[in-house]
Protein backbone atom coordinates (compact mmCIF):
# COMPACT_ATOMS: atom_id res chain seq x y z
CA UNK A 1 0.00 0.00 0.00
CA UNK A 2 1.54 3.36 -1.17
CA UNK A 3 2.26 5.95 2.11
CA UNK A 4 -0.74 7.84 2.46
CA UNK A 5 -2.99 9.29 4.12
CA UNK A 6 -4.98 6.01 5.06
CA UNK A 7 -1.73 4.19 5.47
CA UNK A 8 -1.02 6.84 7.81
CA UNK A 9 -4.29 6.65 9.76
CA UNK A 10 -4.29 3.23 10.00
CA UNK A 11 -0.85 3.27 11.19
CA UNK A 12 -1.06 5.77 13.69
CA UNK A 13 -4.67 3.82 14.75
CA UNK A 14 -2.21 0.59 15.78
CA UNK A 15 0.20 2.57 16.89
CA UNK A 16 -2.09 4.45 19.40
CA UNK A 17 -3.05 0.54 20.54
CA UNK A 18 -0.24 -0.58 20.92
CA UNK A 19 1.11 2.52 23.10
CA UNK A 20 -1.66 2.03 25.22
CA UNK A 21 -0.73 -1.63 25.93
CA UNK A 22 2.78 -0.33 26.35
CA UNK A 23 1.52 2.21 29.35
CA UNK A 24 -0.36 -1.25 30.74
CA UNK A 25 2.97 -2.70 31.27
CA UNK A 26 4.44 -0.38 33.87
CA UNK A 27 3.04 -2.51 36.78
CA UNK A 28 5.28 -5.62 35.41
CA UNK A 29 8.06 -2.99 35.01
CA UNK A 30 8.46 -1.33 38.22
CA UNK A 31 8.12 -4.95 39.70
CA UNK A 32 11.21 -5.65 37.80
CA UNK A 33 13.07 -2.42 38.88
CA UNK A 34 12.50 -2.20 42.32
CA UNK A 35 13.48 -6.58 42.75
CA UNK A 36 16.74 -5.68 40.65
CA UNK A 37 17.59 -2.18 42.82
CA UNK A 38 15.42 -2.48 45.70
CA UNK A 39 12.54 -0.69 46.80
CA UNK A 40 14.18 2.00 48.99
CA UNK A 41 16.30 3.14 45.48
CA UNK A 42 14.98 6.46 45.76
CA UNK A 43 15.82 6.23 41.53
CA UNK A 44 13.59 2.98 40.38
CA UNK A 45 10.91 5.36 39.43
CA UNK A 46 13.08 7.48 37.11
CA UNK A 47 14.08 4.40 35.94
CA UNK A 48 11.01 3.07 35.13
CA UNK A 49 9.88 6.35 33.54
CA UNK A 50 13.02 6.55 30.87
CA UNK A 51 11.93 2.48 30.01
CA UNK A 52 8.81 2.72 28.97
CA UNK A 53 9.55 5.93 27.31
CA UNK A 54 12.46 4.47 25.48
CA UNK A 55 9.87 1.64 24.91
CA UNK A 56 7.12 3.82 23.26
CA UNK A 57 10.21 5.90 20.86
CA UNK A 58 11.23 2.42 19.92
CA UNK A 59 7.67 1.63 18.53
CA UNK A 60 7.46 4.90 17.41
CA UNK A 61 10.51 4.75 14.97
CA UNK A 62 9.30 1.14 13.80
CA UNK A 63 12.13 -0.21 15.43
CA UNK A 64 9.94 -2.85 16.91
CA UNK A 65 8.79 -4.94 13.74
CA UNK A 66 6.97 -7.83 15.66
CA UNK A 67 9.23 -10.32 15.61
CA UNK A 68 9.27 -11.22 19.31
CA UNK A 69 5.97 -10.67 21.30
CA UNK A 70 5.98 -6.78 22.98
CA UNK A 71 6.65 -8.32 26.77
CA UNK A 72 9.36 -9.85 25.84
CA UNK A 73 10.28 -6.57 23.48
CA UNK A 74 9.87 -4.55 26.77
CA UNK A 75 11.66 -6.95 29.12
CA UNK A 76 14.42 -7.03 26.95
CA UNK A 77 14.98 -3.04 27.29
CA UNK A 78 13.71 -3.08 30.56
CA UNK A 79 16.87 -5.87 31.58
CA UNK A 80 19.47 -3.71 29.53
CA UNK A 81 18.56 -0.62 31.34
CA UNK A 82 19.11 -2.08 34.47
CA UNK A 83 22.64 -3.58 34.08
CA UNK A 84 23.23 0.41 32.88
CA UNK A 85 22.01 1.54 35.91
CA UNK A 86 24.11 -0.48 38.12
CA UNK A 87 27.04 0.19 36.14
CA UNK A 88 26.75 4.12 35.82
CA UNK A 89 25.75 3.77 39.61
CA UNK A 90 28.81 1.67 40.64
CA UNK A 91 30.93 4.12 38.92
CA UNK A 92 29.71 7.31 39.87
CA UNK A 93 29.00 6.78 43.71
CA UNK A 94 32.05 4.32 44.61
CA UNK A 95 33.08 7.06 47.15
CA UNK A 96 29.95 8.90 47.60
CA UNK A 97 27.39 7.66 50.28
CA UNK A 98 24.11 6.68 49.56
CA UNK A 99 20.88 8.59 49.84
CA UNK A 100 18.99 8.23 51.83
CA UNK A 101 15.18 7.24 51.31
CA UNK A 102 12.37 9.31 51.97
CA UNK A 103 9.42 7.54 51.96
CA UNK A 104 5.88 8.55 50.84
CA UNK A 105 4.25 8.46 53.58
CA UNK A 106 0.87 7.34 52.20
CA UNK A 107 2.11 4.56 50.48
CA UNK A 108 4.40 3.07 53.50
CA UNK A 109 0.43 3.44 55.75
CA UNK A 110 -1.59 1.57 52.64
CA UNK A 111 1.46 -1.02 52.71
CA UNK A 112 1.55 -1.61 56.73
CA UNK A 113 -2.40 -1.72 56.51
CA UNK A 114 -1.72 -4.22 54.08
CA UNK A 115 1.16 -6.51 55.97
CA UNK A 116 -1.08 -6.28 59.05
CA UNK A 117 -3.91 -7.59 57.47
CA UNK A 118 -1.68 -10.48 55.83
CA UNK A 119 -0.04 -11.36 58.90
CA UNK A 120 -3.24 -11.48 60.77
CA UNK A 121 -4.32 -14.14 57.87
CA UNK A 122 -1.43 -16.06 58.50
CA UNK A 123 -1.88 -16.54 61.54
CA UNK A 124 -5.29 -18.03 61.55
CA UNK A 125 -4.47 -20.55 59.90
CA UNK A 126 -4.52 -23.84 60.70
CA UNK A 127 -0.87 -25.71 62.23
CA UNK A 128 -0.02 -27.59 59.39
CA UNK A 129 -0.40 -24.55 57.06
CA UNK A 130 1.40 -22.37 59.25
CA UNK A 131 3.99 -24.78 59.99
CA UNK A 132 5.00 -25.22 56.54
CA UNK A 133 4.92 -21.00 55.77
CA UNK A 134 7.13 -20.90 58.61
CA UNK A 135 9.93 -23.74 57.58
CA UNK A 136 9.53 -22.99 53.96
CA UNK A 137 9.55 -18.68 53.68
CA UNK A 138 10.73 -17.40 57.23
CA UNK A 139 13.89 -20.10 57.81
CA UNK A 140 14.30 -21.04 54.67
CA UNK A 141 14.30 -24.29 54.72
CA UNK A 142 14.72 -26.65 51.16
CA UNK A 143 11.24 -28.28 50.70
CA UNK A 144 13.35 -32.16 51.61
CA UNK A 145 14.12 -30.71 54.74
CA UNK A 146 10.76 -28.94 55.51
CA UNK A 147 9.81 -32.84 54.68
CA UNK A 148 11.90 -34.44 57.11
CA UNK A 149 11.09 -31.82 59.67
CA UNK A 150 7.93 -32.34 59.47
CA UNK A 151 7.82 -35.55 58.21
CA UNK A 152 5.77 -35.95 55.75
CA UNK A 153 6.13 -36.36 51.99
CA UNK A 154 7.95 -33.41 49.98
CA UNK A 155 5.47 -33.60 47.47
CA UNK A 156 2.65 -32.93 50.84
CA UNK A 157 4.84 -30.17 51.15
CA UNK A 158 4.62 -28.50 48.16
CA UNK A 159 0.41 -29.20 48.43
CA UNK A 160 0.36 -27.47 51.89
CA UNK A 161 2.21 -24.24 50.60
CA UNK A 162 -0.03 -24.41 47.70
CA UNK A 163 -3.47 -24.63 49.62
CA UNK A 164 -1.94 -22.23 52.37
CA UNK A 165 -1.61 -19.26 49.74
CA UNK A 166 -4.95 -19.83 47.72
CA UNK A 167 -6.71 -19.57 51.55
CA UNK A 168 -4.80 -16.17 51.74
CA UNK A 169 -5.74 -14.96 48.02
CA UNK A 170 -9.19 -16.01 48.78
CA UNK A 171 -9.36 -13.74 52.24
CA UNK A 172 -7.45 -11.01 51.00
CA UNK A 173 -9.78 -10.54 47.83
CA UNK A 174 -12.53 -11.14 49.59
CA UNK B 1 4.55 -17.88 24.59
CA UNK B 2 6.82 -19.87 27.06
CA UNK B 3 3.88 -22.70 29.55
CA UNK B 4 3.43 -20.98 32.87
CA UNK B 5 5.86 -22.07 35.75
CA UNK B 6 4.82 -24.23 38.23
CA UNK B 7 4.29 -22.43 41.82
CA UNK B 8 8.06 -24.44 43.20
CA UNK B 9 9.60 -22.77 40.57
CA UNK B 10 7.98 -19.46 40.96
CA UNK B 11 9.03 -19.82 45.23
CA UNK B 12 12.56 -21.02 43.79
CA UNK B 13 12.68 -17.70 42.51
CA UNK B 14 11.49 -15.03 44.80
CA UNK B 15 13.83 -17.02 46.89
CA UNK B 16 16.99 -16.57 44.63
CA UNK B 17 17.36 -20.21 44.45
CA UNK B 18 17.18 -19.98 40.38
CA UNK B 19 20.75 -20.12 38.12
CA UNK B 20 20.56 -16.59 36.09
CA UNK B 21 19.37 -18.05 33.36
CA UNK B 22 16.61 -19.91 34.96
CA UNK B 23 15.53 -16.57 36.76
CA UNK B 24 15.56 -14.65 33.17
CA UNK B 25 13.44 -17.12 31.62
CA UNK B 26 10.63 -16.90 34.17
CA UNK B 27 11.13 -12.88 33.99
CA UNK B 28 10.49 -12.76 30.42
CA UNK B 29 7.93 -14.77 30.60
CA UNK B 30 5.92 -12.90 33.44
CA UNK B 31 6.67 -10.43 31.52
CA UNK B 32 3.91 -11.77 28.92
CA UNK B 33 1.93 -13.52 31.44
CA UNK B 34 -0.44 -11.44 33.68
CA UNK B 35 -1.92 -14.24 35.46
CA UNK B 36 1.70 -15.55 36.09
CA UNK B 37 3.04 -12.02 37.16
CA UNK B 38 -0.53 -11.85 39.50
CA UNK B 39 0.51 -14.89 41.32
CA UNK B 40 4.17 -13.86 41.71
CA UNK B 41 3.32 -10.36 43.01
CA UNK B 42 0.97 -12.13 45.34
CA UNK B 43 3.39 -14.67 46.56
CA UNK B 44 6.23 -12.03 47.07
CA UNK B 45 3.97 -9.93 49.21
CA UNK B 46 3.21 -13.18 51.43
CA UNK B 47 6.86 -13.61 51.31
CA UNK B 48 8.08 -9.88 52.51
CA UNK B 49 5.29 -10.10 55.61
CA UNK B 50 6.93 -13.47 56.60
CA UNK B 51 10.25 -12.62 56.81
CA UNK B 52 9.45 -9.09 58.02
CA UNK B 53 7.16 -9.88 60.74
CA UNK B 54 7.86 -13.39 61.37
CA UNK B 55 8.46 -13.86 65.38
CA UNK B 56 5.64 -11.68 65.39
CA UNK B 57 3.29 -14.31 63.62
CA UNK B 58 4.61 -17.64 64.93
CA UNK B 59 4.98 -16.75 68.52
CA UNK B 60 8.37 -17.46 68.92
CA UNK B 61 11.56 -15.75 70.21
CA UNK B 62 14.07 -15.70 67.54
CA UNK B 63 16.53 -17.76 69.69
CA UNK B 64 14.30 -20.50 69.78
CA UNK B 65 14.85 -24.47 68.43
CA UNK B 66 12.08 -26.03 66.20
CA UNK B 67 11.39 -29.05 67.79
CA UNK B 68 10.59 -32.39 65.74
CA UNK B 69 7.51 -33.64 66.17
CA UNK B 70 7.67 -36.95 67.77
CA UNK B 71 8.16 -40.37 66.21
CA UNK B 72 3.78 -40.93 66.48
CA UNK B 73 3.57 -37.40 64.88
CA UNK B 74 5.53 -38.48 61.77
CA UNK B 75 4.00 -41.87 62.00
CA UNK B 76 0.15 -40.33 61.71
CA UNK B 77 2.21 -37.77 59.08
CA UNK B 78 3.40 -40.47 57.01
CA UNK B 79 -0.12 -41.78 56.31
CA UNK B 80 -2.44 -39.80 53.63
CA UNK B 81 -5.80 -40.07 53.53
CA UNK B 82 -4.84 -42.31 50.34
CA UNK B 83 -2.40 -44.67 52.45
CA UNK B 84 -4.86 -45.01 55.37
CA UNK B 85 -7.29 -46.14 52.81
CA UNK B 86 -5.34 -48.93 51.30
CA UNK B 87 -4.22 -49.90 54.97
CA UNK B 88 -7.80 -50.19 56.01
CA UNK B 89 -8.63 -52.48 52.94
CA UNK B 90 -5.67 -54.32 53.21
CA UNK B 91 -6.91 -55.33 56.97
CA UNK B 92 -10.33 -55.95 56.16
CA UNK B 93 -8.92 -58.43 53.47
CA UNK B 94 -7.04 -60.48 55.82
CA UNK B 95 -9.50 -60.45 58.65
CA UNK B 96 -11.83 -62.04 55.88
CA UNK B 97 -9.28 -64.85 55.05
CA UNK B 98 -8.20 -65.82 58.56
CA UNK B 99 -11.99 -66.10 60.06
CA UNK B 100 -13.60 -66.75 56.57
CA UNK B 101 -11.81 -68.66 54.47
CA UNK B 102 -9.00 -70.45 56.25
CA UNK B 103 -11.35 -72.13 58.67
CA UNK B 104 -13.43 -73.90 55.66
CA UNK B 105 -9.91 -75.34 54.83
CA UNK B 106 -9.03 -76.90 58.10
CA UNK B 107 -8.51 -81.20 57.72
CA UNK B 108 -11.28 -83.46 59.30
CA UNK B 109 -10.83 -84.13 63.38
CA UNK B 110 -8.98 -87.36 63.44
CA UNK B 111 -11.51 -90.07 63.97
CA UNK B 112 -9.47 -92.47 66.25
CA UNK B 113 -10.61 -96.64 66.21
CA UNK B 114 -10.27 -99.15 68.78
CA UNK B 115 -8.92 -102.38 68.41
CA UNK B 116 -9.60 -105.48 70.51
CA UNK B 117 -7.46 -104.52 73.54
CA UNK B 118 -8.00 -101.00 74.03
CA UNK B 119 -10.19 -99.48 76.72
CA UNK B 120 -12.25 -97.14 75.49
CA UNK B 121 -12.86 -93.85 77.99
CA UNK B 122 -15.83 -92.26 77.84
CA UNK B 123 -18.90 -93.73 77.26
CA UNK B 124 -19.07 -97.42 78.75
CA UNK B 125 -21.66 -100.56 78.41
CA UNK B 126 -23.64 -100.86 81.17
CA UNK B 127 -24.08 -104.47 81.91
CA UNK B 128 -27.53 -105.30 83.35
CA UNK B 129 -28.05 -109.14 84.05
CA UNK B 130 -26.73 -110.68 85.43
CA UNK B 131 -24.36 -108.07 87.49
CA UNK B 132 -24.70 -110.55 91.62
CA UNK B 133 -24.24 -114.54 91.81
CA UNK B 134 -26.77 -116.28 90.74
CA UNK B 135 -28.61 -119.77 92.14
CA UNK B 136 -28.66 -121.34 88.68
CA UNK B 137 -27.03 -120.54 85.25
CA UNK B 138 -28.58 -116.59 84.03
CA UNK B 139 -30.99 -117.73 81.08
CA UNK B 140 -30.31 -113.90 79.41
CA UNK B 141 -27.14 -111.64 79.35
CA UNK B 142 -28.62 -108.01 78.89
CA UNK B 143 -26.99 -104.74 78.94
CA UNK B 144 -27.83 -100.97 77.82
CA UNK B 145 -28.09 -100.07 74.75
CA UNK B 146 -25.98 -97.64 72.96
CA UNK B 147 -27.04 -95.20 69.93
CA UNK B 148 -23.96 -95.78 67.63
CA UNK B 149 -23.91 -99.18 68.28
CA UNK B 150 -25.33 -101.48 65.42
CA UNK B 151 -23.89 -104.79 66.64
CA UNK B 152 -22.99 -106.37 69.98
CA UNK B 153 -20.35 -109.34 70.88
CA UNK B 154 -21.21 -111.11 74.26
CA UNK B 155 -18.14 -113.46 75.54
CA UNK B 156 -18.94 -115.38 78.30
CA UNK B 157 -15.76 -116.79 80.62
CA UNK B 158 -14.28 -118.91 82.84
CA UNK B 159 -10.67 -119.05 82.75
CA UNK B 160 -10.35 -118.95 79.38
CA UNK B 161 -13.13 -118.07 76.66
CA UNK B 162 -16.05 -121.08 76.81
CA UNK B 163 -18.84 -119.08 74.79
CA UNK B 164 -19.50 -115.91 72.18
CA UNK B 165 -21.95 -114.54 70.01
CA UNK B 166 -23.38 -111.32 67.88
CA UNK B 167 -26.36 -109.92 68.27
CA UNK B 168 -28.22 -106.49 67.20
CA UNK B 169 -30.35 -106.73 69.95
CA UNK B 170 -29.46 -105.57 73.87
CA UNK B 171 -29.85 -109.10 74.88
CA UNK B 172 -29.06 -112.34 73.98
CA UNK B 173 -30.09 -116.25 75.67
CA UNK B 174 -27.94 -118.32 76.77
CA UNK B 175 -28.01 -121.58 74.72
CA UNK B 176 -28.89 -125.02 76.26
CA UNK B 177 -25.72 -126.71 75.24
CA UNK B 178 -23.65 -124.23 76.46
CA UNK B 179 -25.91 -123.65 80.30
CA UNK B 180 -25.22 -127.25 80.79
CA UNK B 181 -21.71 -126.77 80.74
CA UNK B 182 -21.87 -124.12 83.45
CA UNK B 183 -20.63 -125.71 87.60
CA UNK B 184 -22.36 -124.60 90.45
CA UNK B 185 -19.61 -123.14 93.04
CA UNK B 186 -17.69 -121.92 89.58
CA UNK B 187 -16.55 -118.64 89.12
CA UNK B 188 -17.70 -117.14 85.57
CA UNK B 189 -17.13 -113.52 84.01
CA UNK B 190 -19.11 -112.08 80.70
CA UNK B 191 -18.06 -108.95 78.87
CA UNK B 192 -19.73 -106.76 75.63
CA UNK B 193 -18.33 -105.08 73.00
CA UNK B 194 -20.22 -102.92 70.55
CA UNK B 195 -19.79 -102.00 67.28
CA UNK B 196 -20.66 -99.59 64.71
CA UNK B 197 -22.31 -100.02 61.52
CA UNK B 198 -18.99 -99.69 59.63
CA UNK B 199 -17.74 -102.87 61.98
CA UNK B 200 -15.71 -100.60 64.21
CA UNK B 201 -15.23 -101.16 68.06
CA UNK B 202 -16.30 -98.29 69.46
CA UNK B 203 -17.40 -99.09 73.40
CA UNK B 204 -16.15 -102.52 75.85
CA UNK B 205 -18.35 -102.95 78.80
CA UNK B 206 -15.98 -104.18 82.20
CA UNK B 207 -15.74 -107.93 82.84
CA UNK B 208 -18.72 -108.52 85.20
CA UNK B 209 -17.86 -112.02 87.58
CA UNK B 210 -20.19 -113.62 88.67
CA UNK B 211 -20.63 -117.62 90.96
CA UNK B 212 -23.69 -119.38 89.90
CA UNK B 213 -24.05 -120.98 94.13
CA UNK B 214 -24.59 -124.38 94.71
CA UNK B 215 -27.04 -126.67 94.05
CA UNK B 216 -30.30 -126.66 96.69
CA UNK B 217 -30.17 -129.68 98.47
Amino acid sequence: MPPGSDYNAIMSEASDDLEKVILGYRTVVSYRVRKALGSFTPDWEDVVNEIITQVLEKVRSREFRGESSIGTFIYIITSRRIVDYIRNKTKVLRHAPDPGHVPDPDESLDQKERADLVARLVRQLKPKYRDVLKLYYFKELSREEVARRLGIPASKVSERLHYAQKLLRKKLRS
Amino acid sequence: MQTCFSNDKIDDYLLQRLTEEEARALEEHYFNCPDCFRGLSEREELIAVIKSRGPEIFDEPRASAWTEPSRAEKFLNFFTPRRWVFVSLAIIALIVIVFGVMPRQRPAPPHFVLDGEEVLRGETLTLISPVIDVTEPPPVFEWKTLSDAAEYKVSLYAETLIWSVTTKNNSVALPEEIKVQLTPGQKYSWQVKAFSLQGQLIAISSRLHFQIGPAAQ
